[in-house]
């Protein structure tokens, strides 16, 4: 092999990035004067980047490979619009005054609306909007603490308990996925919530009971209506 | 990228879609460990976010999965798992130069075509991508000469590349 057939050798392996500093060194200088290995490298730098596409993760993650939690990009959307938001100039083309009255108006709209009790139905979803909103914030908090584990995550925010979790497959019929907790102390779990996913495999799901007691979280498969202690091995296991 | 850079969270938010599997996967493949994934893939974006000005045009794809790549070797490191890695921390020729691109390039597209490499020149590319170590370690771990790791890695790239080429649009 000639000197240069290794120095297109060396081109290769820079290329996919295993060359010691000083040999990477090296090849960047040859190829400022190389126009042969210059043009090897052109050629072969979207290989490399090929390489790195075979591991990305599944675009359908019920379907058990690799994926990346959905609120892991709750989390940087949050971060991202509040930074957004910070970036964008004041707008002025409403004043304070009818700012202020525009509030007052809604809130006077709110009361009359729950004084009355108009509408039960709308108490209901506003309720569970209330529900929904604190389970966003309280997952997408800097202060939250996460838990995860292999396709999901329990997340604790002050005594509030929460279990997320994603790629998983919808459970055979009369059968559903139970939460379990372990309070401290205890010996043995204590059955919480049973769930199935959404469609994409996704649960996210408030636990009643408190962070503050609860030392262990475990999910398992179980029969409909749920079980007193775990029948199957759990698919997953966090301590807290 | 030019919407990224005028603080647009909805053009960032599509970025995101479409190359958050290709920033999580390199690093779970890396690391092994989907926590450390995870926190790989959110440093990246955060990075892309808080400073859009680190990409100088070409492929965002490749210079996103670098990133993620140097990231996790990072970790790696961090870890002590690989004490006497001599790679460098980063390569700044290939962030200047721009790179050509494989449309509708994905994942099992090119699963498929390393498949179809031979293993000799397959695991020294995928060691050496994803390992986190230099040709050298690849030469001693599989008791291989070092030129024989060397040309197998340059054959292997070059196949794959053929092998992309006949089934995208470049």
């Amino acid at each position: 092999m000639t000197s240069h057939d290794e120095l297109l050798d060396n081109v290769a392996a820079y290329a996919l990035g295993v060359l010691s500093p000083v040999e990477a060194a090296a090849v960047e200088s040859h190829l400022q004067t190389c126009e042969q290995c210059r043009a090897e490298y052109e050629y072969l730098r979207p290989a490399v980047t090929a390489v790195a596409y075979s591991a990305e993760a599944c675009r359908d993650e019920s379907s058990g490979g690799v994926a990346a939690s959905p609120l892991l990009k709750a989390r940087i959307m949050r971060r991202v619009r509040t930074e957004a938001a910070a970036a964008r100039p004041a707008r002025r083309s409403l004043g304070t005054g009818y700012a202020v009255a525009a509030a007052c108006l809604a809130i006077a709209i709110f009361a009359a609306l729950a004084a009355f009790s108009l509408n039960r139905r709308l108490h209901q979803e506003l309720a569970q909007s209330a529900l929904q909103s604190q389970t966003i914030a309280d997952l997408t908090s800097p202060e939250s603490a996460h838990y995860r584990f292999a396709r999901g995550e329990v997340v604790t925010h002050a005594d509030r308990l929460y279990l997320t979790m994603h790629g998983l497959a919808t459970p055979p019929a009369g059968r559903v996925y139970q939460a379990w907790t372990l309070e401290k102390g205890a010996a043995r779990v204590a059955p919480s919530s049973t769930f199935v996913p959404a469609n994409g495999g996704a649960a996210v799901l408030r636990l009643p009971e408190s962070a503050t007691n609860v030392v262990a979280v475990a999910v398992s498969v179980e029969p409909e209506g749920g079980s007193q202690q775990p029948t199957t091995k759990p698919i997953a296991l966090v301590k807290i | 990228m030019e919407r990224v850079r005028a603080r647009d969270a909805g053009a960032f938010e599509a970025l995101y879609d479409q190359y958050h599997r290709l920033v999580y996967g390199v690093a779970f493949r890396v690391l092994s460990d989907a926590g450390a994934a995870e926190d790989v893939t959110q440093a990246v974006f955060l990075k892309v976010w808080s400073d859009p000005g680190a990409f100088r045009d070409g492929n965002f794809g490749a210079w996103v999965a670098r990133i993620a790549r140097n990231r996790a070797y990072d970790i790696v490191r961090s870890r002590a798992l690989h004490p006497q890695n001599e790679l460098p921390e980063s390569l700044p020729l290939q962030d200047a130069v721009e790179e050509t691109a494989f449309a509708h390039i994905d994942g099992e597209r090119v699963r498929l075509a390393l498949a179809q490499l031979p293993a000799e020149q397959r695991e020294p590319i995928e060691m050496g991508f994803f390992g986190g170590v230099t040709q050298e370690q690849i030469a001693r771990s599989t008791g291989l000469p070092l030129g024989t790791i060397k040309t197998r890695i340059r054959s292997g790239l070059r196949r794959l590349r053929a092998a992309l080429q006949e089934t995208v649009a470049v």
